[in-house]
């Protein structure tokens, strides 16, 4: 039956001709049946037709059995449709462009979601891929010494003969891989030096994951050993980037952090490494991690020192339960044999995560944004959709006539309401190809704004599902009340010559409540906008307690291969004084922690004489920094002296704090000259005395407040292999990198800058998601209010008309212009009024979702709250304007003729 | 000669099945085998036969080709599918069913 529905859809023509050809042959055989009897030729076609009845009808009866009414009905309705948005341009422009704004923004934050969040490593059946993790008991220590991120749901790092010792006895999963990220690792290729992403895998990781290789071959178990040659597979991006793609790369001999290593082999594309969001360049064997990353404190690989990450698939029939359960034991004998000297309470608690998305650090980040985001262009749409119901109900009324003329005519109210529903479906499938198209053209848009360069949205399948069902639910609940009302009409009143007695009150009152819950919803935006801009202004305008202006940053890292201990050090006064010294740099200092970079470091201090106490009174901020630190990020040295090169390991140990710092451990009294100690046990003998007290400066987020924070000398300290230089400069930030590079070859020729970026890039990227919020918040709120103000002009516009003749008789009674002109906008600002009563309501009570997003400022902010309502009445009465002159420029004789 | 009888609601898909079991008509023929069995007795509006095949074959209960007529025009040809047979033999039984029923109501009334 669909089979013969389909053939006729598809052959049209040919069905039609047969018919033709049918009927005409029966036509035809009976007038020759008739001749054969005598009667003459004429005269038997004649009868043959007449007893054959009204052929038309009886084809219109064959395509009915066919199946095809319907679809000859849709093609009538559609041709019609439009024809009718043809007619009015303005209004299918307003609404396809809202529409496909709406569901723009929707589609490209959906695809954003659905990457960020739920796209999984391009394996094989990567869903059944589990991860492991533990969590620690509130007040619990961590046993050992890690490396690597953790929090809730996500791959923790273990120690690597932990993974040996569970991979040996596993019963409830297939082979365990395991694998560590390591970033920013200067290679050399060809003499020129670079900084790439590595991950450490274990030699099973490429059979046992099925991870794609494209030229080459993967890494393999017996690469995964001291013994053999060093090798390593290199991304795509990389093989295209660095080698342009030629086979010749293969073979070739690369230097990772100065170890040399055999490229064999060539990722697919798709495969972007274990974890989500991040696409490293070097995969190499885990056994080279003392070659590549050499630790003076012996291999990582033998020690208690937790830093892989450990997956694998979940054998079939096997639940998660049980998995669970079955592993947790395993990890408690691996960590009773590996580490005897532990107790059983200090034993973190085994978790089995998902682990399909590799190491996701990314859900933790971007949830919440993402399903605030698409709530926020949800809201848009919802918008949109309320105005064009608003803007459809009008337009039905002036077709009242039509309506009504097509239910006389009989034909029945659900072909009516379906000629209506087709209309606005075609508005909405149009609006909703624009607006797939603008989701696909922007959908890089929005993870840019998020600093995720490496986040490619697909417009896949399932994005597109999405576009499509948002569009039709879009299409159906603007338009379902719209050809609900156009059936309601009163055929008789609709018929007669003037419009004005079908047109109950309560059409127009319905009307108006839509543009009340329009003016609510936008001001609900509009709010939102106003709280996150001033959100980002407060956080941009806060006070630092630095100069962050003309600051270059870049980071160096020795290599420890080539520069142990107290050598990296002598490597970063040599730079320190080299780039000092060059012509276009005021000044230039170096810090091991950049400042606001969302990195810190918290130790323990207490002041010499006073024994340490166990809470938080005594944790202090620290950082590592080199001499005309203070001066060159403009930070005051309020009293004492500044650090200088003359602070160096052969000098006694003196520290700088900061006033909040000397305020919490010395109260009025003078700090210049206490000293104060480490709560560390190992370092606690040596006194460190304090030389200067700075001004408070944010740290590390531009959310806290300045925390209390000391200062140490890096010459006094060899720990630490990377360190952020600060360059403060007059000159042009092309040239003074140049200048700056050639100053760091002259010193190592392979040492290159890392992640260079201005002070104040430094502290925006901290900030993206804030200006995300903001930016697109704003977007939205001017859509919002451009809608609105379309949806009050409408509405006005049609009471205005309905009222003409209303107003003709008022201005003939006496009534002047200026009255009538203010009897209309005073309706309009009432519609306005009521709709901006509800919305601060609305605001009021949802305001405390976004607490957490905010700074500077209370969610119910009133200035906020006061401003957004404002403008909107504002852009309401403006909206009101033109329709309210128009009623105040009828002509009375013309007004009363009118109809 | 008495006047033909009108046809039953529902009745003509049942003779369409049963004139073209006995072998690939072309609608006049369907007409005319109709009117042959019956001996005129029955009056078919011609152009309803039409509606009637085009449902039919929709169902899938006949199948159509084009084939050369007796004096050689293209006609179009009906001829039963296997399930138009099981159909025919499903509504026979029913309507003989349904007839008896009929006839032994009216029957009763008789006496």
């Amino acid at each position: 039956m669909i089979r013969s529905l389909f053939r006729s859809l598809t052959r049209r023509a040919r069905v039609e001709s047969d018919m033709a050809a049918e009927i005409q042959f029966h036509i035809d055989a009976f007038a020759a049946d008739l001749g054969k009897r005598g009667v003459p030729r004429e005269e038997a076609l004649r009868r043959a037709r007449l007893e054959f009845g009204p052929i038309e009808a009886k084809k219109e009866e064959c395509r009915q059995s066919l199946g095809l009414r319907f679809f000859d009905e849709l093609r009538a309705d559609l041709r019609y449709a439009a024809r009718l948005l043809k007619q009015s341009p303005g209004f299918a422009a307003v609404a396809i462009v809202s529409l496909a704004m709406g569901i723009g923004a929707n589609t490209a934050i959906f695809a954003m979601a659905k990457e960020l969040l739920f796209t999984k490593m391009s394996v094989p059946e990567a869903g059944r891929l589990r991860a492991f993790s533990w969590v620690l008991k509130p007040g619990q220590q961590f046993p050992a010494a890690a490396w690597g991120a953790f929090g809730p749901g996500m791959a923790a790092p273990f120690s690597y003969p932990i993974y040996q010792d569970m991979r040996q006895s596993n019963p409830v999963l297939d082979d365990l891989v395991a694998f560590k990220d390591v970033n920013q690792l200067p290679v050399t290729v060809d003499g020129e030096a670079e900084a790439v992403d590595a991950w450490l895998v274990s030699g099973n990781f490429y059979p046992v994951l099925g991870a794609k290789i494209i030229a080459g071959r993967p890494i393999a178990p017996e690469d995964d050993s001291p013994a053999a040659a060093p090798v390593c597979v290199i991304s795509d991006a990389y093989w295209a980037r660095r080698f342009g793609r030629s086979a010749s790369a293969l073979g070739q001999t690369i230097y990772l952090n100065r170890a040399p290593l055999t490229i064999v082999g060539v990722n697919a594309p798709e495969f972007k490494g274990p974890k989500s969001g991040t696409t490293a360049e070097f995969f190499l064997p885990i056994a080279l991690f003392q070659q590549v990353i050499p630790d003076p404190k012996g291999s990582p690989l033998t020690r208690n020192f937790w830093f892989v990450m450990i997956m694998g698939r979940l054998k079939p029939g096997v639940s998660e339960q049980a998995a669970q359960t079955a592993l947790a034991a395993n990890f408690a004998d691996a960590f009773r044999a590996d580490l005897p000297e532990k107790k059983a309470s200090d034993m973190p608690t085994f978790r089995l995560v998902a682990g399909g998305r590799g190491l996701d650090t990314q859900t933790r980040l971007f949830a919440r944004p993402s399903y605030f985001l698409l709530a926020l262009a949800g809201l848009v749409l919802l918008i949109a959709c309320v105005n064009l119901a608003n803007l459809l109900l009008a337009r039905s009324a002036s077709r009242q006539r039509e309506m009504s003329l097509r239910i006389a005519m009989g034909a029945s109210h659900w072909r009516v309401m379906r000629q209506v529903l087709t209309e606005s479906l075609l508005i909405a499938i149009l609006g909703g190809a624009a607006g797939l198209l603008l989701g696909y053209w922007g959908r890089d848009l929005i993870p840019r704004l998020f600093d995720q360069r490496a986040v490619h949205p697909q417009i896949d399948w399932a994005v597109f599902a999405f576009a499509f069902l948002i569009t039709l639910a879009t299409g159906l609940l603007f338009g379902l009340v719209p050809a609900w009302r156009s059936t309601r009409a009163d055929v008789n009143c609709g018929l007669q010559e003037t419009t004005r007695m079908s047109l109950g009150r309560g059409r127009s009152l319905f009307g108006k409540s839509l543009v009340v819950a329009q003016v609510g919803l936008s001001l609900l935006l509009l709010i939102g906008a106003g709280l996150f801009l001033r959100t980002l202004v407060n956080l941009q305008s806060s006070a630092l307690g630095f100069h962050p202006e003309r600051i270059l940053l870049f980071g160096i890292r020795a290599p420890r291969r080539s520069y142990t201990g107290a050598r990296s050090v002598t490597l970063f006064h040599q730079l320190h004084d080299k780039i000092t010294a060059l012509p276009g740099v005021q000044s230039a200092s170096l810090s091991a922690l950049p400042l606001l970079a969302d990195m810190m470091s918290l130790n323990c201090f207490h002041p010499s004489g006073r024994p340490p106490t166990s809470d938080d009174a005594d944790s202090a901020w620290t950082n590592r920094v080199g001499p005309g630190f203070f001066e060159t990020m403009g930070l005051p040295i309020v009293s004492g002296r500044s650090f200088t090169a003359r602070d160096n390991e052969r000098a006694p140990r003196v520290a700088i704090v900061n006033r909040r710092l000397a305020k919490q451990f010395f109260g009025d009294a003078n700090p210049i000259g206490q000293t104060i100690n480490s709560c560390d046990t190992d370092e606690a003998k040596t006194p460190i005395e304090i030389i200067g007290v700075s001004a408070d400066a944010k740290y590390s987020s531009l959310r806290e407040e300045p925390p209390p924070t000391v200062y140490f000398p890096y010459l006094q300290s060899a720990e630490g292999s990377e360190m952020t230089f600060e360059i403060k400069t007059a000159a042009s930030e092309s040239s003074i990198i140049a200048e700056i590079r050639e100053a760091v070859r002259s010193v190592d020729k392979e040492l290159p800058l890392l992640d260079i970026r201005t002070q104040a890039q430094q502290i925006d990227e901290t900030l993206s998601q804030e200006r995300v919020f903001a930016i697109l918040s704003a977007a939205f709120g001017a859509v919002a209010l451009i809608l609105a103000s379309i949806g009050i002009y409408g509405v006005m516009s049609y009471t205005v008309a309905r009222r003409t003749n209303e107003i003709g008789i008022r201005m003939a009674l006496g009534a002047r212009s200026s009255a009538v002109l203010g009897m209309i906008l005073r309706e309009s600002l009432w519609l306005t009024l009521i709709g901006v009563t509800i919305g601060l309501a609305a605001a009021a009570g949802l305001a405390k979702f976004a607490e957490s997003m905010l700074y500077g400022l209370k969610p119910r902010d009133p200035l906020t709250f006061a401003g957004a309502a404002l403008l909107l009445i504002a852009v309401a009465l403006a909206a009101g304007f033109t329709p309210a002159r128009r009623a105040s420029t009828v002509d009375p004789m013309q007004a009363l003729r009118h109809e | 000669m008495s006047k033909p009888l009108d046809l039953l609601q529902g009745t003509l898909d049942l003779l369409i099945l049963k004139a073209v079991s006995l072998g690939p008509l072309h609608g006049y023929g369907i007409l005319l085998r109709i009117q042959q069995i019956s001996k005129d007795r029955l009056e078919i509006q011609q152009g309803s036969l039409y509606p009637a095949l085009y449902r039919l074959e929709h169902q899938g209960a006949i199948a159509s080709e084009w084939g050369e007529s007796e004096n050689n025009r293209k006609a179009k040809y009906y001829r039963l599918t296997r399930a138009g047979e099981r159909q025919l033999r499903a509504e026979t039984e029913k309507w003989t069913q349904m007839s008896a029923v009929i006839a032994g109501i009216l029957g009763v009334e008789e006496v």
